[in-house]
Protein backbone atom coordinates (compact mmCIF):
# COMPACT_ATOMS: atom_id res chain seq x y z
CA UNK A 1 0.00 0.00 0.00
CA UNK A 2 1.29 3.41 -0.94
CA UNK A 3 2.71 5.39 2.39
CA UNK A 4 3.17 8.90 -0.05
CA UNK A 5 0.18 11.26 -0.89
CA UNK A 6 0.38 13.55 -3.71
CA UNK A 7 -3.41 14.39 -4.55
CA UNK A 8 -4.54 15.35 -8.12
CA UNK A 9 -7.33 17.20 -8.94
CA UNK A 10 -7.49 16.12 -12.12
CA UNK A 11 -7.21 12.48 -12.33
CA UNK A 12 -10.67 11.45 -12.81
CA UNK A 13 -10.84 14.08 -15.18
CA UNK A 14 -8.00 12.96 -17.07
CA UNK A 15 -9.03 9.52 -17.09
CA UNK A 16 -12.39 10.38 -18.29
CA UNK A 17 -11.27 11.95 -21.35
CA UNK A 18 -8.74 9.03 -22.38
CA UNK A 19 -11.32 6.63 -22.25
CA UNK A 20 -15.03 8.44 -22.01
CA UNK A 21 -15.86 6.94 -18.96
CA UNK A 22 -17.07 8.95 -15.47
CA UNK A 23 -15.11 6.92 -12.44
CA UNK A 24 -17.37 9.36 -10.23
CA UNK A 25 -20.39 7.01 -10.72
CA UNK A 26 -18.73 4.20 -8.79
CA UNK A 27 -20.34 4.00 -5.56
CA UNK A 28 -18.41 1.38 -4.04
CA UNK A 29 -20.79 -1.99 -4.15
CA UNK A 30 -17.29 -4.16 -5.01
CA UNK A 31 -18.49 -6.44 -7.63
CA UNK A 32 -15.71 -5.39 -9.69
CA UNK A 33 -13.32 -6.63 -7.05
CA UNK A 34 -15.61 -9.94 -6.31
CA UNK A 35 -15.06 -11.18 -9.25
CA UNK A 36 -11.73 -10.02 -10.07
CA UNK A 37 -9.41 -13.11 -11.01
CA UNK A 38 -5.98 -11.31 -9.94
CA UNK A 39 -7.46 -8.98 -7.17
CA UNK A 40 -5.62 -10.86 -4.23
CA UNK A 41 -2.24 -10.49 -6.33
CA UNK A 42 -1.70 -6.78 -5.42
CA UNK A 43 -1.34 -4.08 -2.60
CA UNK A 44 -4.87 -2.86 -4.12
CA UNK A 45 -7.70 -3.99 -5.56
CA UNK A 46 -9.89 -2.67 -8.51
CA UNK A 47 -13.09 -1.20 -5.79
CA UNK A 48 -9.90 0.41 -4.36
CA UNK A 49 -8.23 1.87 -7.85
CA UNK A 50 -11.33 3.26 -8.22
CA UNK A 51 -11.86 4.95 -5.03
CA UNK A 52 -8.29 6.43 -5.65
CA UNK A 53 -9.60 8.06 -9.11
CA UNK A 54 -11.99 9.20 -7.43
CA UNK A 55 -10.16 11.19 -5.05
CA UNK A 56 -6.88 11.79 -7.45
CA UNK A 57 -4.92 10.01 -5.08
CA UNK A 58 -2.29 9.38 -8.04
CA UNK A 59 0.51 7.31 -5.27
CA UNK A 60 -2.39 4.64 -4.95
CA UNK A 61 -2.67 4.21 -7.82
CA UNK A 62 0.04 4.50 -9.69
CA UNK A 63 2.46 3.27 -6.69
CA UNK A 64 0.90 -0.38 -6.65
CA UNK A 65 1.48 -3.49 -9.26
CA UNK A 66 -2.52 -3.72 -9.60
CA UNK A 67 -3.44 -1.86 -12.91
CA UNK A 68 -0.48 -3.85 -14.73
CA UNK A 69 -1.92 -7.11 -13.41
CA UNK A 70 -5.10 -6.79 -14.95
CA UNK A 71 -5.58 -8.60 -17.76
CA UNK A 72 -8.37 -6.98 -19.06
CA UNK A 73 -10.44 -9.92 -18.98
CA UNK A 74 -13.85 -7.88 -18.82
CA UNK A 75 -15.96 -9.50 -15.85
CA UNK A 76 -15.62 -5.91 -13.74
CA UNK A 77 -16.74 -4.18 -16.89
CA UNK A 78 -19.56 -6.55 -17.61
CA UNK A 79 -20.73 -7.08 -13.88
CA UNK A 80 -20.93 -2.90 -13.09
CA UNK A 81 -24.31 -2.02 -12.07
CA UNK A 82 -23.65 1.25 -12.75
CA UNK A 83 -22.22 0.02 -16.14
CA UNK A 84 -18.70 1.83 -15.82
CA UNK A 85 -16.06 0.18 -18.13
CA UNK A 86 -13.74 -0.49 -15.60
CA UNK A 87 -11.13 -2.48 -17.92
CA UNK A 88 -11.09 0.58 -19.93
CA UNK A 89 -10.22 2.63 -16.91
CA UNK A 90 -7.59 0.34 -16.26
CA UNK A 91 -5.97 0.65 -19.79
CA UNK A 92 -6.15 4.18 -19.51
CA UNK A 93 -4.37 3.84 -15.85
CA UNK A 94 -1.62 1.84 -17.99
CA UNK A 95 -1.69 4.73 -20.61
CA UNK A 96 -1.42 7.44 -18.27
CA UNK A 97 1.38 5.45 -16.16
CA UNK A 98 3.63 5.04 -19.41
CA UNK A 99 3.15 8.75 -20.26
CA UNK A 100 4.31 10.27 -16.93
CA UNK A 101 6.65 7.87 -16.16
CA UNK A 102 4.92 5.93 -13.54
CA UNK A 103 5.70 2.47 -13.82
CA UNK A 104 6.49 0.73 -10.75
CA UNK A 105 9.86 -1.20 -10.28
CA UNK A 106 9.25 -5.20 -10.44
CA UNK A 107 6.57 -4.46 -13.13
CA UNK A 108 7.88 -7.09 -16.03
CA UNK A 109 4.17 -7.27 -17.46
CA UNK A 110 4.52 -3.57 -18.28
CA UNK A 111 7.82 -3.87 -20.37
CA UNK A 112 6.15 -6.83 -21.96
CA UNK A 113 3.05 -4.73 -23.13
CA UNK A 114 5.33 -2.71 -24.69
CA UNK A 115 8.07 -5.53 -26.09
CA UNK A 116 4.80 -7.08 -28.11
CA UNK A 117 3.62 -3.27 -29.61
CA UNK A 118 7.13 -2.35 -30.70
CA UNK A 119 6.89 -6.23 -31.84
CA UNK A 120 3.90 -5.64 -33.61
CA UNK A 121 4.94 -2.37 -35.20
CA UNK A 122 8.18 -3.39 -36.38
CA UNK A 123 7.19 -6.35 -38.50
CA UNK A 124 3.26 -5.57 -38.76
CA UNK A 125 2.52 -8.81 -36.77
CA UNK A 126 3.59 -9.87 -33.35
CA UNK A 127 6.96 -12.15 -33.35
CA UNK A 128 6.63 -14.52 -30.45
CA UNK A 129 9.94 -15.69 -30.42
CA UNK A 130 11.24 -11.87 -30.33
CA UNK A 131 9.13 -11.35 -27.28
CA UNK A 132 10.50 -14.01 -25.44
CA UNK A 133 14.05 -13.43 -26.39
CA UNK A 134 14.06 -10.06 -25.59
CA UNK A 135 12.14 -10.66 -22.73
CA UNK A 136 15.35 -12.94 -21.43
CA UNK A 137 17.83 -10.37 -22.65
CA UNK A 138 16.46 -7.70 -20.42
CA UNK A 139 15.63 -10.07 -17.41
CA UNK A 140 17.61 -13.19 -17.49
CA UNK A 141 15.52 -14.90 -14.76
CA UNK A 142 12.57 -15.30 -16.59
CA UNK A 143 14.26 -17.74 -18.42
CA UNK A 144 14.22 -20.56 -16.15
CA UNK A 145 10.28 -20.59 -16.32
CA UNK A 146 11.00 -20.90 -20.09
CA UNK A 147 13.57 -23.62 -19.99
CA UNK A 148 11.12 -25.80 -18.43
CA UNK A 149 8.09 -25.34 -21.04
CA UNK A 150 10.16 -23.49 -24.33
CA UNK A 151 12.33 -27.02 -25.05
CA UNK A 152 8.73 -29.26 -24.61
CA UNK A 153 6.62 -27.14 -27.00
CA UNK A 154 9.50 -26.64 -28.85
CA UNK A 155 9.89 -30.67 -29.42
CA UNK A 156 5.99 -30.70 -30.24
CA UNK A 157 6.60 -28.04 -32.95
CA UNK A 158 4.46 -25.51 -31.04
CA UNK A 159 7.19 -22.69 -31.76
CA UNK A 160 7.73 -21.10 -34.99
CA UNK A 161 10.41 -19.85 -35.33
CA UNK A 162 9.92 -17.76 -38.64
CA UNK A 163 9.08 -14.23 -39.43
CA UNK A 164 6.02 -13.28 -40.50
CA UNK A 165 5.65 -10.07 -41.88
CA UNK A 166 2.62 -8.02 -42.57
CA UNK A 167 1.85 -5.19 -44.28
CA UNK A 168 4.81 -3.20 -42.48
CA UNK A 169 4.34 0.11 -44.92
CA UNK A 170 0.91 0.03 -44.00
CA UNK A 171 1.13 -0.36 -40.52
CA UNK A 172 3.90 1.88 -39.76
CA UNK A 173 1.82 4.65 -41.34
CA UNK A 174 -0.88 3.82 -39.35
CA UNK A 175 1.02 3.84 -36.00
CA UNK A 176 2.45 7.15 -37.04
CA UNK A 177 -0.96 8.57 -37.82
CA UNK A 178 -2.52 7.52 -34.60
CA UNK A 179 0.48 8.69 -32.23
CA UNK A 180 0.46 11.81 -33.77
CA UNK A 181 -3.51 12.91 -33.96
CA UNK A 182 -3.04 11.06 -29.56
CA UNK A 183 -0.24 13.67 -29.13
CA UNK A 184 -2.05 16.31 -30.61
CA UNK A 185 -5.20 15.80 -28.77
CA UNK A 186 -2.86 15.46 -25.55
CA UNK A 187 -1.14 18.74 -25.40
CA UNK A 188 -4.28 20.50 -26.39
CA UNK A 189 -6.60 19.30 -23.54
CA UNK A 190 -3.13 20.28 -21.21
CA UNK A 191 -2.91 23.36 -22.42
CA UNK A 192 -6.55 23.68 -21.96
CA UNK A 193 -6.32 22.21 -18.44
CA UNK A 194 -3.34 24.84 -17.27
CA UNK A 195 -5.76 28.00 -19.13
CA UNK A 196 -8.27 26.75 -16.54
CA UNK A 197 -6.07 26.70 -13.47
CA UNK A 198 -4.40 30.15 -14.22
CA UNK A 199 -8.36 31.48 -14.72
CA UNK A 200 -9.45 30.04 -11.28
CA UNK A 201 -5.63 31.12 -9.57
CA UNK A 202 -6.04 34.47 -11.32
CA UNK A 203 -9.20 36.42 -9.40
CA UNK A 204 -8.60 34.74 -6.06
CA UNK A 205 -4.54 36.09 -6.42
CA UNK A 206 -5.65 39.47 -6.65
CA UNK A 207 -8.54 39.70 -3.84
CA UNK A 208 -5.94 38.47 -0.79
CA UNK A 209 -2.28 37.05 -0.95
CA UNK A 210 -2.34 33.29 -0.01
CA UNK A 211 -1.74 32.19 3.53
CA UNK A 212 2.22 31.73 4.31
CA UNK A 213 1.51 28.22 4.51
CA UNK A 214 -0.88 28.00 2.34
CA UNK A 215 0.41 25.13 -0.26
CA UNK A 216 2.40 23.40 2.43
CA UNK A 217 1.35 19.40 3.20
CA UNK B 1 -25.55 -16.38 -45.21
CA UNK B 2 -22.73 -15.78 -48.01
CA UNK B 3 -20.83 -19.04 -47.99
CA UNK B 4 -17.59 -17.22 -48.59
CA UNK B 5 -16.11 -16.07 -45.60
CA UNK B 6 -12.95 -13.58 -45.09
CA UNK B 7 -10.37 -15.39 -42.97
CA UNK B 8 -8.06 -13.40 -40.26
CA UNK B 9 -5.68 -16.07 -38.90
CA UNK B 10 -4.06 -13.89 -36.59
CA UNK B 11 -0.61 -13.94 -34.82
CA UNK B 12 -0.58 -17.12 -32.98
CA UNK B 13 -2.31 -18.96 -35.28
CA UNK B 14 0.83 -18.84 -37.20
CA UNK B 15 2.95 -18.95 -34.02
CA UNK B 16 2.53 -21.22 -31.44
CA UNK B 17 -1.35 -22.39 -32.48
CA UNK B 18 -0.60 -23.51 -35.79
CA UNK B 19 -2.90 -27.07 -35.40
CA UNK B 20 -5.59 -24.43 -34.71
CA UNK B 21 -5.05 -22.70 -37.79
CA UNK B 22 -4.88 -26.06 -39.74
CA UNK B 23 -7.78 -27.46 -38.10
CA UNK B 24 -9.93 -24.90 -38.51
CA UNK B 25 -9.31 -24.79 -42.28
CA UNK B 26 -9.85 -28.44 -42.55
CA UNK B 27 -13.42 -28.51 -41.19
CA UNK B 28 -13.94 -25.04 -43.04
CA UNK B 29 -13.34 -26.74 -45.86
CA UNK B 30 -15.06 -29.91 -45.40
CA UNK B 31 -18.09 -27.91 -44.34
CA UNK B 32 -18.84 -26.26 -47.42
CA UNK B 33 -16.98 -22.55 -46.41
CA UNK B 34 -14.70 -20.96 -48.28
CA UNK B 35 -11.86 -19.06 -46.67
CA UNK B 36 -10.05 -16.56 -47.94
CA UNK B 37 -7.26 -14.84 -45.99
CA UNK B 38 -7.16 -10.82 -46.11
CA UNK B 39 -4.63 -10.40 -48.35
CA UNK B 40 -0.82 -8.87 -45.95
CA UNK B 41 -3.09 -8.65 -43.03
CA UNK B 42 -1.70 -7.05 -40.08
CA UNK B 43 -1.84 -7.62 -36.35
CA UNK B 44 -4.87 -6.79 -34.85
CA UNK B 45 -2.94 -4.71 -31.96
CA UNK B 46 -3.68 -7.34 -29.47
CA UNK B 47 -3.37 -6.66 -25.21
CA UNK B 48 -0.50 -4.13 -25.90
CA UNK B 49 -2.33 -1.58 -28.45
CA UNK B 50 -4.95 -1.11 -26.15
CA UNK B 51 -2.98 -0.16 -23.33
CA UNK B 52 -1.01 1.90 -24.66
CA UNK B 53 -2.58 3.82 -28.00
CA UNK B 54 -6.12 3.44 -28.03
CA UNK B 55 -6.98 4.94 -31.33
CA UNK B 56 -4.55 2.38 -32.99
CA UNK B 57 -5.88 -0.59 -30.77
CA UNK B 58 -9.62 0.66 -32.63
CA UNK B 59 -7.94 1.24 -35.95
CA UNK B 60 -5.80 -2.39 -36.30
CA UNK B 61 -9.15 -3.92 -36.79
CA UNK B 62 -10.87 -1.52 -38.13
CA UNK B 63 -8.84 -1.19 -41.31
CA UNK B 64 -8.98 -5.42 -41.52
CA UNK B 65 -12.67 -5.08 -41.54
CA UNK B 66 -12.27 -2.24 -44.65
CA UNK B 67 -10.35 -4.58 -46.58
CA UNK B 68 -12.85 -7.08 -46.53
CA UNK B 69 -15.59 -4.58 -47.04
CA UNK B 70 -14.12 -2.50 -50.06
CA UNK B 71 -11.53 -4.63 -51.51
CA UNK B 72 -12.53 -7.97 -50.80
CA UNK B 73 -16.40 -7.23 -51.11
CA UNK B 74 -17.38 -10.31 -48.63
CA UNK B 75 -19.50 -9.36 -45.65
CA UNK B 76 -18.46 -11.49 -43.03
CA UNK B 77 -14.98 -12.67 -41.59
CA UNK B 78 -14.25 -15.60 -39.85
CA UNK B 79 -11.50 -14.34 -36.40
CA UNK B 80 -10.80 -18.20 -34.70
CA UNK B 81 -8.86 -16.50 -31.98
CA UNK B 82 -10.53 -15.34 -29.32
CA UNK B 83 -8.62 -12.28 -28.77
CA UNK B 84 -8.14 -10.91 -32.28
CA UNK B 85 -12.04 -11.37 -32.43
CA UNK B 86 -12.52 -9.05 -29.14
CA UNK B 87 -10.49 -6.37 -31.28
CA UNK B 88 -12.75 -6.89 -34.35
CA UNK B 89 -15.94 -6.71 -32.34
CA UNK B 90 -14.31 -3.61 -30.20
CA UNK B 91 -13.35 -1.82 -33.32
CA UNK B 92 -16.47 -2.19 -35.05
CA UNK B 93 -18.34 -0.53 -31.69
CA UNK B 94 -16.54 2.50 -31.05
CA UNK B 95 -16.02 3.31 -34.45
CA UNK B 96 -20.13 3.08 -34.44
CA UNK B 97 -20.69 4.11 -31.11
CA UNK B 98 -18.65 7.20 -30.98
CA UNK B 99 -18.44 10.42 -33.90
CA UNK B 100 -14.59 11.46 -32.68
CA UNK B 101 -13.26 7.95 -32.30
CA UNK B 102 -14.96 7.53 -35.76
CA UNK B 103 -13.29 10.36 -37.60
CA UNK B 104 -10.54 9.43 -35.73
CA UNK B 105 -9.99 5.98 -36.76
CA UNK B 106 -11.13 6.91 -40.74
CA UNK B 107 -7.51 9.44 -40.69
CA UNK B 108 -5.61 6.82 -39.40
CA UNK B 109 -6.53 3.79 -41.59
CA UNK B 110 -7.02 6.34 -44.71
CA UNK B 111 -10.52 5.61 -45.71
CA UNK B 112 -14.52 4.42 -43.87
CA UNK B 113 -15.32 1.98 -42.85
CA UNK B 114 -18.88 1.01 -42.96
CA UNK B 115 -20.00 -1.25 -40.92
CA UNK B 116 -20.83 -3.97 -43.37
CA UNK B 117 -19.39 -7.08 -42.31
CA UNK B 118 -19.92 -9.99 -39.38
CA UNK B 119 -17.33 -10.97 -37.24
CA UNK B 120 -17.83 -14.66 -36.59
CA UNK B 121 -15.51 -16.37 -33.72
CA UNK B 122 -15.20 -19.90 -34.11
CA UNK B 123 -18.16 -20.74 -32.55
CA UNK B 124 -20.54 -18.33 -34.46
CA UNK B 125 -18.69 -20.46 -37.31
CA UNK B 126 -19.91 -23.85 -36.53
CA UNK B 127 -23.03 -22.48 -34.98
CA UNK B 128 -24.38 -19.54 -37.56
CA UNK B 129 -22.37 -20.19 -40.36
CA UNK B 130 -22.53 -23.84 -40.85
CA UNK B 131 -25.63 -24.04 -38.51
CA UNK B 132 -26.86 -26.91 -35.65
CA UNK B 133 -28.52 -29.23 -38.10
CA UNK B 134 -26.10 -28.77 -41.37
CA UNK B 135 -22.80 -29.86 -38.76
CA UNK B 136 -25.16 -32.68 -37.24
CA UNK B 137 -25.60 -34.39 -40.76
CA UNK B 138 -21.65 -33.71 -42.12
CA UNK B 139 -20.96 -36.26 -38.84
CA UNK B 140 -19.80 -39.49 -39.55
CA UNK B 141 -17.75 -40.57 -36.80
CA UNK B 142 -20.20 -39.25 -33.52
CA UNK B 143 -18.23 -39.34 -30.22
CA UNK B 144 -19.63 -41.72 -27.57
CA UNK B 145 -20.89 -39.42 -25.35
CA UNK B 146 -17.08 -38.32 -24.82
CA UNK B 147 -17.87 -35.64 -21.67
CA UNK B 148 -16.81 -31.97 -22.24
CA UNK B 149 -16.18 -28.52 -20.20
CA UNK B 150 -16.86 -26.00 -22.51
CA UNK B 151 -14.59 -22.85 -21.81
CA UNK B 152 -15.27 -20.06 -23.39
CA UNK B 153 -12.80 -18.07 -21.26
CA UNK B 154 -13.19 -13.93 -21.19
CA UNK B 155 -13.21 -12.68 -24.71
CA UNK B 156 -15.94 -14.60 -26.44
CA UNK B 157 -18.53 -13.32 -24.51
CA UNK B 158 -17.31 -10.35 -22.56
CA UNK B 159 -18.21 -7.19 -22.74
CA UNK B 160 -21.33 -8.47 -23.63
CA UNK B 161 -22.42 -4.27 -25.15
CA UNK B 162 -19.34 -5.19 -27.89
CA UNK B 163 -19.79 -9.27 -28.19
CA UNK B 164 -24.07 -9.25 -27.83
CA UNK B 165 -23.27 -13.09 -26.59
CA UNK B 166 -26.24 -15.30 -25.73
CA UNK B 167 -25.26 -15.17 -21.92
CA UNK B 168 -22.20 -13.53 -21.02
CA UNK B 169 -22.33 -15.57 -17.91
CA UNK B 170 -23.42 -19.32 -18.81
CA UNK B 171 -23.16 -18.89 -22.51
CA UNK B 172 -24.17 -22.23 -23.93
CA UNK B 173 -23.44 -22.25 -27.81
CA UNK B 174 -20.40 -24.00 -27.90
CA UNK B 175 -21.83 -26.83 -25.63
CA UNK B 176 -24.76 -26.89 -28.46
CA UNK B 177 -21.80 -27.09 -30.89
CA UNK B 178 -19.78 -30.03 -29.04
CA UNK B 179 -23.57 -31.96 -28.44
CA UNK B 180 -23.94 -32.08 -32.48
CA UNK B 181 -21.00 -33.80 -32.24
CA UNK B 182 -21.59 -36.45 -29.79
CA UNK B 183 -20.16 -35.45 -27.02
CA UNK B 184 -22.14 -34.93 -23.76
CA UNK B 185 -21.11 -31.30 -22.36
CA UNK B 186 -20.81 -30.93 -18.73
CA UNK B 187 -22.57 -28.61 -16.34
CA UNK B 188 -19.66 -26.64 -14.55
CA UNK B 189 -18.64 -23.48 -12.99
CA UNK B 190 -15.60 -21.78 -14.56
CA UNK B 191 -17.07 -21.85 -18.37
CA UNK B 192 -16.06 -17.81 -18.67
CA UNK B 193 -13.31 -17.61 -15.84
CA UNK B 194 -10.03 -15.93 -16.91
CA UNK B 195 -6.77 -18.00 -17.37
CA UNK B 196 -4.27 -15.70 -17.39
CA UNK B 197 -4.33 -15.03 -20.43
CA UNK B 198 -0.80 -12.66 -21.29
CA UNK B 199 0.45 -13.19 -18.16
CA UNK B 200 1.59 -16.88 -18.36
CA UNK B 201 4.96 -14.83 -19.72
CA UNK B 202 5.40 -12.73 -16.64
CA UNK B 203 3.46 -14.18 -13.76
CA UNK B 204 3.37 -17.57 -14.06
CA UNK B 205 2.17 -18.27 -10.59
CA UNK B 206 -0.86 -16.38 -10.86
CA UNK B 207 -1.85 -18.63 -13.95
CA UNK B 208 -1.11 -21.62 -12.13
CA UNK B 209 -3.17 -20.75 -9.29
CA UNK B 210 -5.62 -19.55 -12.06
CA UNK B 211 -5.36 -22.61 -14.34
CA UNK B 212 -5.70 -25.16 -11.32
CA UNK B 213 -8.58 -23.66 -9.94
CA UNK B 214 -10.06 -23.67 -13.81
CA UNK B 215 -9.17 -27.50 -14.22
CA UNK B 216 -9.67 -28.95 -10.91
CA UNK B 217 -13.33 -27.72 -11.15
CA UNK B 218 -13.78 -29.42 -14.57
CA UNK B 219 -12.75 -32.86 -13.34
CA UNK B 220 -15.21 -32.66 -10.33
CA UNK B 221 -17.76 -31.61 -12.28
CA UNK B 222 -17.24 -35.16 -14.56
CA UNK B 223 -15.74 -33.96 -17.71
CA UNK B 224 -12.60 -36.33 -20.00
CA UNK B 225 -11.73 -32.66 -21.77
CA UNK B 226 -11.82 -29.21 -22.02
CA UNK B 227 -12.79 -27.62 -25.40
CA UNK B 228 -11.54 -24.29 -25.89
CA UNK B 229 -11.82 -21.38 -29.04
CA UNK B 230 -8.72 -19.43 -27.88
CA UNK B 231 -4.94 -20.11 -28.56
CA UNK B 232 -3.85 -18.57 -25.43
CA UNK B 233 -6.31 -20.32 -23.04
CA UNK B 234 -5.08 -23.40 -25.07
CA UNK B 235 -1.35 -22.86 -24.07
CA UNK B 236 -2.30 -21.90 -20.90
CA UNK B 237 -4.57 -24.73 -19.61
CA UNK B 238 -2.54 -27.16 -21.75
CA UNK B 239 1.08 -25.79 -21.02
CA UNK B 240 0.84 -25.20 -17.52
CA UNK B 241 -0.83 -28.22 -16.40
CA UNK B 242 2.94 -30.13 -16.99
CA UNK B 243 4.39 -27.58 -14.80
CA UNK B 244 1.94 -28.06 -12.23
CA UNK B 245 2.59 -31.80 -12.46
CA UNK B 246 5.93 -30.82 -11.13
CA UNK B 247 5.05 -29.28 -8.22
CA UNK B 248 2.35 -31.70 -7.18
CA UNK B 249 2.61 -34.85 -8.15
CA UNK B 250 -0.38 -35.78 -7.75
CA UNK B 251 -2.44 -34.08 -10.44
CA UNK B 252 -4.19 -35.88 -13.17
CA UNK B 253 -3.74 -34.11 -16.24
CA UNK B 254 -7.07 -33.78 -18.54
CA UNK B 255 -6.77 -32.73 -22.18
CA UNK B 256 -7.39 -29.31 -23.67
CA UNK B 257 -8.39 -29.45 -27.27
CA UNK B 258 -9.36 -26.72 -29.76
CA UNK B 259 -13.23 -26.84 -30.44
CA UNK B 260 -11.91 -27.46 -34.63
CA UNK B 261 -9.87 -30.47 -33.33
CA UNK B 262 -13.76 -31.87 -31.91
CA UNK B 263 -15.36 -31.14 -35.16
CA UNK B 264 -12.97 -32.26 -37.16
CA UNK B 265 -12.77 -35.36 -35.68
CA UNK B 266 -16.53 -36.13 -35.72
CA UNK B 267 -16.89 -35.26 -39.56
CA UNK B 268 -14.03 -37.92 -40.23
CA UNK B 269 -10.83 -35.72 -40.45
CA UNK B 270 -7.36 -37.39 -40.22
CA UNK B 271 -5.29 -36.89 -37.20
CA UNK B 272 -2.29 -35.06 -38.86
CA UNK B 273 -4.60 -32.48 -40.77
CA UNK B 274 -6.27 -31.72 -37.21
CA UNK B 275 -2.38 -31.58 -35.62
CA UNK B 276 -3.25 -33.71 -32.57
CA UNK B 277 0.25 -34.60 -31.59
CA UNK B 278 0.93 -31.10 -31.03
CA UNK B 279 -0.41 -30.62 -27.52
CA UNK B 280 1.54 -31.24 -24.23
CA UNK B 281 -1.16 -33.13 -22.07
CA UNK B 282 -1.89 -35.80 -24.78
CA UNK B 283 -4.97 -36.09 -26.55
CA UNK B 284 -4.69 -39.08 -28.81
CA UNK B 285 -6.73 -41.09 -26.24
CA UNK B 286 -9.49 -38.75 -25.71
CA UNK B 287 -9.95 -38.29 -29.84
CA UNK B 288 -9.80 -42.06 -30.27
Amino acid sequence: MATTCTPSVGLAQTVGKGCGENAYKCYQCKKCTTGCPVAGYAGMHPAQIMRAVQLGQLDMVFDDKFIWLCTGCETCTTRCPQGIDIAAIMDELKIIARRDGRIPAGTPSAAMLKLNYDSFVRWGRMWEVELITLDVLKRPMSAKSWLALGPKMMLKGKINPTLKRGDTVAMKRMVATAESITRTRQNAYEAAAANAQKAKDAPAAKAKPAPKDGGAS
Amino acid sequence: MSKTLAYYPGCSLHGTSGEFDASFKATARALGLTLQEIPGWECCGNTAAHSINRLLAAALPVNELAKVEQDMKLDAVAVPCAACYSRFKTGAHEVEDDEQTASDVRAVVGRAYNGGVEVQNLIDVYHDAVGLDELAAKVTRPFAGLKIACYYGCLLTRPPKVTLADDPEYPMHMDEVVKALGCTPVDWNYKTDCCGAALALTEQQIVDDLVGRILTDAKACGADAVSVACPLCQVNLDGRQTEMMRGKSDWQPIPVVFLSQLVGRAIGLGDKELGLKKHLIDITAVMA
